[in-house]
């Protein structure tokens, strides 16, 4: 075995026990059931209710001198974590940028997103730096800028859903992923092609569909109650964010990768990658290549799979909610509940990593200090260390069964609200919700599955 | 259905919740012997003796029950040109037993205990000793420094503690 999986990760969670497992998936179905039965007979959350923040903290929030500090730090960050990449020590725990990548920024803001709306848009550096161009252009040439091309209707989000997919590449594939000078290579790479669509597309339209943390930070915002509009900061009723999604094409796309690799880096493991693993791997060796190569094309094929298979699950669900009737297309379907896998993903995000957020987060206070890894200690907490004593394993069990459990529910309402509005016939509603709820105890079981001890 | 028949569904669903979760969790004396049955590793020697505990390890924050008492563990990863005898070790002990692992090399090497955070200098004759409480749940990463320096995979052993 070579490098490869989570290289920054050197303290891994104990798997739950069979017996919670058990129970856990039990209780999904019981909570299924009872929804069914319980949950509303009109659709509630298709029409949000929005009100701004009292006394103009909310258009304080989102004024110019907010968005130009936020933005300034971002680009801040982004540069450091550039520049700490190539100047800094290889060891991937010691350097600033591998930690703030893989947990500060790609983990730490999912909950920040979900608590507070879509923060990752107020630092993006991209976006600070496009506009700021976009500005200097303008103010500089006294002239408007020339219109940018239009966005065309195919493209959709599938732009953000090869760039998350590039990105989980990174993480558990290529065995050089946890390198600080690859990482900061990657990150420029990623810059440019970037900085392309917005000169192509305009700066908030590529922020809006094609860059692929934009994307995929937004799409956990929308579980927030937090949301900006027309230059305010103002709340809303939980969950009436992700009903709002635009259908566009590569939404379901993108939605599986952010499933597919967490369920991936699950698989990788249990018994039945690790027994059937070596024997692809020799194959592509015995293709004549380098045992590292044939390593990573055999997590590459892995990955593929895993994305593949939670997509064609969630076709299955599709096609069987068409086969109730209601004259829909199995594609307007796909697009009509797409939204509802978002809190399943994240599910599968927190249940997966929150673990590593909190022990290798901690990175970020001797990093921040020493963030060459060449011993400066600028803040003096250069020694500082990892507590692991924070959470034992029991309590993480029971929170990531939580988080799990929360993930199905959430998504259940989401479905059921949807197929309320959508089917004119009730009793047809209900029969399509037979199918959906199919889908999502299928990926709450496997979630759970992953976690646990079960066949491990 | 009325507001009180869903009221009462879901209270009826909780109670249910409950009891399963009580008759499925397991009684803390099972899991002790299971734990201090699987601690002999294949690749390491593992000799488990029960000795009565004395350490000043802290209780888990469960259960009120009398625990299981806490064990020595003692325990070996040998490694000879640059290999780990009989593949990379899985030792396995249970929160606050008292662990005492001796790596042993053909060549001179930095031996790191992740989490515990641990490093020790091992040479030919000169066996590395690693002395702690397991009081850090989880799996954590024994790696070979010099492995690392040389692109290989370093890691040699992986120590699982689970919770008492």
């Amino acid at each position: 075995m070579f490098l490869i999986g989570h290289g920054i990760s050197v303290r891994s969670d104990l798997p739950i026990p069979e017996w919670l497992f058990g129970w856990a998936a039990t209780m999904v179905l019981v909570v299924s059931f009872v929804a069914l039965a319980v949950l509303w007979p009109e659709p509630r959350l298709q029409k949000p209710t929005w009100r701004p923040l009292p006394g103009g903290i909310g258009r304080g929030l989102a004024s110019r001198p907010v968005e130009i500090i936020c933005g300034a730090i971002g680009i801040f960050l982004f540069g450091l974590t550039i520049y700490a990449g190539l100047r800094g020590t290889e060891s991937t725990t010691a350097n600033f940028a591998p930690i703030f990548i893989y947990v500060i920024f790609w983990l730490g803001l999912v909950p920040l997103s979900v608590l507070f709306g879509d923060v990752f848009r107020a630092f993006n550096p991209w976006r600070a730096i496009g506009r700021a161009v976009a500005w200097v252009a303008r103010t500089a040439g006294r002239t408007e800028l020339p219109a940018p091309l239009e966005y065309p209707a195919w493209l959709g989000r599938w732009p953000a859903a090869v760039g998350i997919f590039a990105f989980a590449t990174m993480e558990l594939v290529a065995s050089n992923g946890d390198k600080p000078d690859s990482l900061a290579v990657a990150a420029l790479a990623y810059s440019a092609v970037t900085f392309i669509g917005m000169a192509l597309y305009g700066v908030d339209r590529w922020i809006d569909r094609g860059e692929a943390f934009s994307v995929y930070f937004n799409l956990f915002s929308r579980l927030s109650v937090v949301e900006t509009r027309e230059g305010e900061v103002g709340l809303r009723r939980p969950l009436s964010g992700l009903p709002r999604l635009e259908s566009l094409p590569g939404t379901v796309a993108l939605i599986s990768v952010m499933i597919g690799s967490v369920s991936f880096d699950g698989f990788t493991g249990k018994r039945p990658w690790n027994s059937i693993s070596p024997d692809i791997a020799q194959f592509f060796q015995d293709l004549g290549l380098s045992p590292q190569n044939a390593l990573e094309a055999t997590f590459t094929l892995g990955l593929i799979g895993g994305v593949l298979f939670v997509a064609g699950f969630y076709w299955l669900g599709v096609l069987g909610a068409r086969s109730v009737g209601g004259g829909f297309s199995a594609r307007r379907l796909a697009h009509e509940f797409a939204h509802t896998l978002v809190p399943i993903a994240l599910a599968y995000v927190a249940a997966h990593y929150f673990t590593l957020l909190l022990f290798q987060g901690q990175g970020i206070l001797y990093l921040i200090s020493d963030p060459l890894g060449k011993g400066s200690d600028i803040f003096g907490t250069a020694d500082t260390q990892i507590d692991y004593t924070l959470i034992g394993a029991n309590a993480t069990w029971y929170w990531q069964v939580a988080f799990v459990v929360a993930g199905h529910v959430a998504a259940l309402m989401l479905a059921h609200d949807r197929a309320l509005a959508l089917y004119e016939d009730k009793r047809q509603a209900v029969r399509s919700q037979y199918w959906m709820l199919a889908v999502m105890v299928g990926f709450t079981s496997l979630a759970l599955w992953l976690l646990s001890s079960a066949n491990t | 259905m009325s507001r009180n028949q869903r009221i009462g569904l879901i209270v009826a669903a909780v109670l249910v919740a409950v009891l399963a979760f009580v008759i499925a969790s397991p009684g803390d004396d099972d899991e002790g012997d299971q734990a201090a049955q699987t601690t002999t590793t294949p690749q390491a020697e593992t000799e488990t003796e029960t000795s009565p505990t004395e350490t000043e390890s802290s209780p888990t924050e469960t259960e009120a029950e009398a625990p299981a008492p806490t064990k020595a563990v003692v325990t070996g990863i040998e490694i000879r040109a640059g290999e780990v005898v009989g593949g990379p070790a899985e030792i396995r002990v249970t929160h606050g037993d008292r662990v005492l692992l001796t790596v042993t090399s053909d060549a001179p090497d930095d031996i790191h205990l992740h989490g515990y955070d641990i490093e020790k200098k091992v040479a030919p004759g000169q066996p590395a000793k690693f002395r702690f409480i397991a009081e850090l749940e989880g799996e954590f990463e024994i790696e070979s420094h010099v492995a690392e320096d040389a692109g290989r995979d370093p890691l040699v052993g992986t120590l699982i503690v689970e919770p008492r």
